[in-house]
């Protein structure tokens, strides 16, 4: 092998990482970049009219789903009972639960928005598939943190599968509750009762436009 | 001969591309060696490493006595906590968020602010004195700075000009997290009527507090200051600091319950998770 062969083959090799590099988006920009773009939502003078509530719902909401990985949440939320729920289940639970928390953070965001500022920390790596983003919201003189844990399965890019509201993790809560309701009931019952607390929501915001 | 120079110099300067390049595919792997070690562990444990969370410091939630509760804290009286929740769940509905819409509608926010900023600034001694009961030196010379500072600059403590230096902002301290970071546990849970949600040993800790506050100090020490003393202006600052808060956090209530199924269960554990995380800043 000559130099040259050597210096084409590095050449060549470089060009060959540096899409992968330049195309593997970093945590912290894949929780930015939709934030940004919900804030410009609620901003718009689009939605600012009567009767464009839900189309602001919606769209805010296309933008929100692909951060997470809700079937990660539901199963660290429901934890060692996943294993009694059949893969049907699996997929109604998952199903209905994002929907839910869809619903319901969405609705608030919508509700309670004031100009509020959001910072962002820091970006922490345990390894190459797990991940924290730490955020401050500020409102007023009020500040809550805001932590996104992120986990990056194989060549999938990063995604939420816990938000830290000041050091109250989401799924933890959620597993609370569920392990009280699974103690008595069946995964069929619990799922039920998010389908019956998710029509009612949905029955509310279409009240409300 | 010249252009043999040339060659060497492109030469030269490929092999500081491929060493620059080496260098950064070590710095790659570096990074990635530096975090994976401690990942072994949950592995070994079988099936749990599906809900492994390497960030969770204390995940004691994920495994369960046996009969399938994931309780956070101990709940004895659990029935008379829950008549409390929803006698408090009414006040804050009925009486505390109106007032504090009709107070935050009739107030200027910078006005709220003031008198936000004013009662905790006020309230320094009850910091500084649980940042030293756990050695938190740094926190607490950060609370006298920030207390020097706003009593002056911020005219006796009404505005926040400290805000920007983050040394003259540590995380608040209470006597409850002293007593948690001294290693006592939470007893069990209590829910106070008007107050809130508490553990037995954060409501020991409140009295504590209590104790440091400006106020309630004079009292004890039989200091005579008029109206500063008397019990009814005690009701007053408290009602007015209650009010003041809520009118800053209206919506978070509303939010952390709607998205409850049980939501006594989830403020407990809310409560439980938060005040965790406090004692380990």
């Amino acid at each position: 092998m000559t130099h040259k062969t050597i210096i084409y083959t590095w050449i060549l090799l470089f060009l060959l990482i540096l899409p992968m590099i330049a195309f593997s988006m970093e945590p912290m920009e894949i929780i930015q970049g939709p934030i940004d773009k919900v804030i410009e939502i609620l901003n718009s003078p689009k939605y600012q009219e009567k009767g464009t509530k839900s189309a602001q719902r919606a769209e805010i909401w296309k933008i929100v789903k692909p951060m997470f990985n809700f079937e990660e949440i539901s199963k660290r939320t429901v934890v060692r009972k996943w294993r009694s729920f059949t893969d049907e289940e699996k997929a109604a639970f998952t199903d209905v639960f994002s929907q839910f928390l869809g619903n319901t953070y969405v609705d608030k965001i919508q509700g309670e928005y004031h100009n509020e500022k959001i910072v962002y920390i820091e970006q922490n790596f345990h390894s190459d598939a797990y991940a924290e983003v730490k955020t401050k919201i500020i409102r007023d003189t009020v500040e809550t943190t805001v932590d996104y844990r992120m986990i990056k399965k194989g060549e999938a890019s990063w995604k939420v599968y816990d938000i830290i509201m000041e050091g109250v993790s989401l799924v933890k809560n959620y597993r609370t509750q569920f392990a009280t309701i699974l103690k008595k009931e069946s995964p069929a019952q619990l799922i039920e009762r998010l389908n019956k607390k998710l029509t009612e929501q949905n029955k509310r915001l279409s009240e409300n436009g | 001969m010249e252009k043999s120079d040339d060659k060497m110099l492109i030469v030269k300067h490929c092999r500081w591309l491929i060493v620059l390049v080496v260098f950064l595919l070590m710095a790659g792997t570096v990074r990635a060696d530096d975090s994976v070690q401690p990942m072994d562990t949950p592995a070994s444990e079988g099936e749990d490493a599906d809900y492994y969370d390497p960030f969770d410091k204390d995940d004691g939630t994920l495994y369960d006595e046996g009969d399938g509760s994931l309780e956070t804290v101990a709940d004895p009286m659990a029935g008379f906590n829950r008549a409390v929740f929803t006698l408090n769940d009414g006040l804050y509905f009925w009486v505390l968020k109106p007032v504090a819409l009709g107070y935050s509608y009739v107030v200027p926010s910078e006005i709220r602010v003031c008198v936000k900023n004013f009662f905790f600034n006020l309230l320094v001694p009850v910091r500084l004195v649980n940042c030293l009961l756990q050695g938190k030196g740094k926190a607490a010379v950060g609370e006298l700075g920030r207390f020097t500072v706003n009593t002056t600059l911020g005219c006796l403590g009404l505005m926040d000009p400290a805000t920007i230096y983050p040394t003259l902002n540590p995380p608040e301290e209470d006597m409850g997290q002293t007593f948690g970071y001294h290693g006592i546990g939470n007893g069990f849970y209590i829910v106070w009527p008007f107050i809130g949600p508490s553990t037995l040993r954060d409501t020991i800790g409140s009295i504590g507090d209590w104790a440091l506050n400006p106020f309630s100090f004079m009292q004890l020490i039989n200091l005579e200051a008029g109206v500063l003393t008397s019990s009814e202006t005690s009701v007053v600052v408290f009602g007015v600091r209650t009010i003041n808060d809520t009118s800053f956090q209206i919506g978070q209530y509303e939010m952390l319950k709607d998205a409850a199924l049980d939501p006594y269960v989830a403020f407990r554990d809310a409560y439980i998770q938060n005040r965790n995380s406090k004692i380990a800043q």
